[in-house]
């Protein structure tokens, strides 16, 4: 994946955080955007990419919501480095094991944060809350939706819809 | 996720590289949060402020964007269910009710302000109501993002609050964008008092959405459905804000209770808050406001 196309989908997923952030309707689409972007430059194969983009997600990340900078980019860092290998060495495919795959990540991703937050702040450990499931169900319905759009074979369907509506 | 015959370049890709980078970004981020947690004032501070002000012209123009597209969507849904009753009228007023969904959600926004105005009057030193932008909850942190910052006289430590209660404090200032902690956050206090008996004791947030009030003796007399405001010992938030409810209370480990109470406020809702002034405390200390973070 270029450096280009990737800066488009970090751009993308900061866009999204903030649209159903700023939105009344945030708590019913808790996706983590950045999550998805690392896992898209993962699913590649690019393990210096999926790390990068995984450390600058997760900065950008912490920059707006974070009391810590570092911590999400750490988190993410692990996870795109995760991902990148489970997507070249384990043979699995479809949205329903992308999606496991996503929600699973996310709450990797919390886990990580909520232990780097205790050990540096002092803060009490909160993992695996109703808000953290509710965010990693989110993430991967998302991220298996992505998947079965990308798999989807739209020409042939649309060649179908053509003929369909000629006769 | 694709099989690795799928893509024929990834024999070229190096995982060793891979793992390198690797560990170079988690050094990296190590450094930069150890730095932070030993110092907590100076580069980490300045940063977070840096990063708020050049991201806040993408902040804003997307929050009022988001505000709008949600707003049509939500008028949208309301007059969804009223169209089967006048579909052909409708169909007639459509240019007329195009305008008037944009007016609705201005109306709206003007009248949240109103409520908020009014509401505001019984509160200590109100500077003026700001807009939510983002709120994040994760892992224990509850903080939002505001669209007000330096420029409009936000101070770090700043109380944020609702016409129903007290919110949290500015914890990180940009020129025009600026983060608070809220109450809910697992690592925020505040100085509250049971407002029937004057008890005094420390509230906190859980993490998950609801609040403990710390310190009340075993042999206080709080009780389920009590008051809880702010009692203004703390020197960041002012006196008599309303906290919360008492929700229950049980018998602790040791020789306090254990007091968990419901905000008053509703975080859920948020959509623009009311900006009170710093204490006198919080103004000189700038340690007090940065202890909010820890």
């Amino acid at each position: 994946m270029k450096v280009r196309r990737i800066a488009l989908l970090l751009a993308a997923a900061a866009v999204l955080e903030f649209f159903v952030g700023g939105s009344p309707h945030r708590r019913l689409l808790p996706v983590d955007w950045f999550l998805l972007a690392t896992a898209t430059v993962a699913r590649s194969g690019n393990f210096v990419r999926a790390v990068l983009t995984g450390a600058a997600g997760g900065f950008l990340e912490d920059a707006l919501s974070q009391p810590l900078l570092g911590v999400n980019a750490f988190a993410k860092a692990v996870i795109g480095y995760a991902l990148t290998i489970v997507s070249v060495r384990v043979v699995f495919g479809g949205a329903l094991a992308v999606g496991a795959a996503l929600a699973a990540a996310s709450l990797a991703n919390e886990a990580i944060v909520a232990v780097l937050g205790a050990l540096l702040l002092q803060s009490p450990v909160v993992v695996f809350s109703r808000d953290a499931l509710w965010r990693a169900a989110a993430t991967g319905v998302a991220g298996g939706a992505l998947e079965a759009a990308w798999n989807f074979p739209w020409s042939e369907w649309w060649k179908r819809h053509r003929l369909r509506r000629l006769r | 996720m694709r099989p690795p015959n799928a893509h024929p370049e990834i024999a070229t890709l190096n995982p060793r590289r891979g793992g390198a980078v690797l560990v170079t970004v988690l050094v990296g981020c190590v450094l930069i949060l150890s730095a932070q947690a030993r110092a907590r004032s100076g580069r980490g501070t300045v940063l977070q402020a840096w990063i708020l002000t050049v991201s806040a012209p993408l902040t804003h123009g997307v929050s009022s964007i988001s505000r709008v597209v949600w707003d049509t969507v939500d008028s949208a849904a309301d007059l969804l269910t009223a169209r089967s009753e006048n579909e052909r009228l409708r169909r007639d007023l459509d240019t007329r009710e195009r305008e008037l969904f944009r007016l609705r959600a201005e109306m709206r926004q003007i009248s949240e302000e109103r409520r908020l105005a009014l509401g505001g009057s019984a509160m200590p030193g109100v500077v003026g109501s700001v807009p939510v932008l983002l709120l994040e909850h994760r892992s224990g942190v509850h903080s939002i993002l505001i669209g007000a910052g330096a420029s409009e006289g936000v101070l770090p430590g700043s109380p944020l609050a609702v016409p129903g209660g007290l919110v949290g404090r500015v914890v990180a200032v940009g020129r025009s964008v600026s983060r608070a902690q809220l109450l809910l956050d697992a690592s925020a206090a505040a100085g509250a008092r049971i407002a029937r008996t004057g008890e005094l004791g420390v509230i906190r947030g859980d993490g998950r959405g609801a609040l403990v009030l710390n310190n009340i003796a075993t042999t206080s007399s709080v009780a389920r459905g009590d008051s809880i405001e702010s009692a203004g010992i703390d020197g960041i938030y002012p006196r008599g804000v309303p906290i919360g409810r008492v929700e229950s209370v049980a018998r602790g480990s040791k020789l306090f209770l254990e007091v968990r109470v419901a905000p008053s406020a509703d975080f859920a809702r948020l959509t623009d808050v009311l900006l009170l002034t710093p204490s006198p405390a919080a103004k000189e200390s700038p340690e007090v406001s940065r202890s909010a973070v820890r």
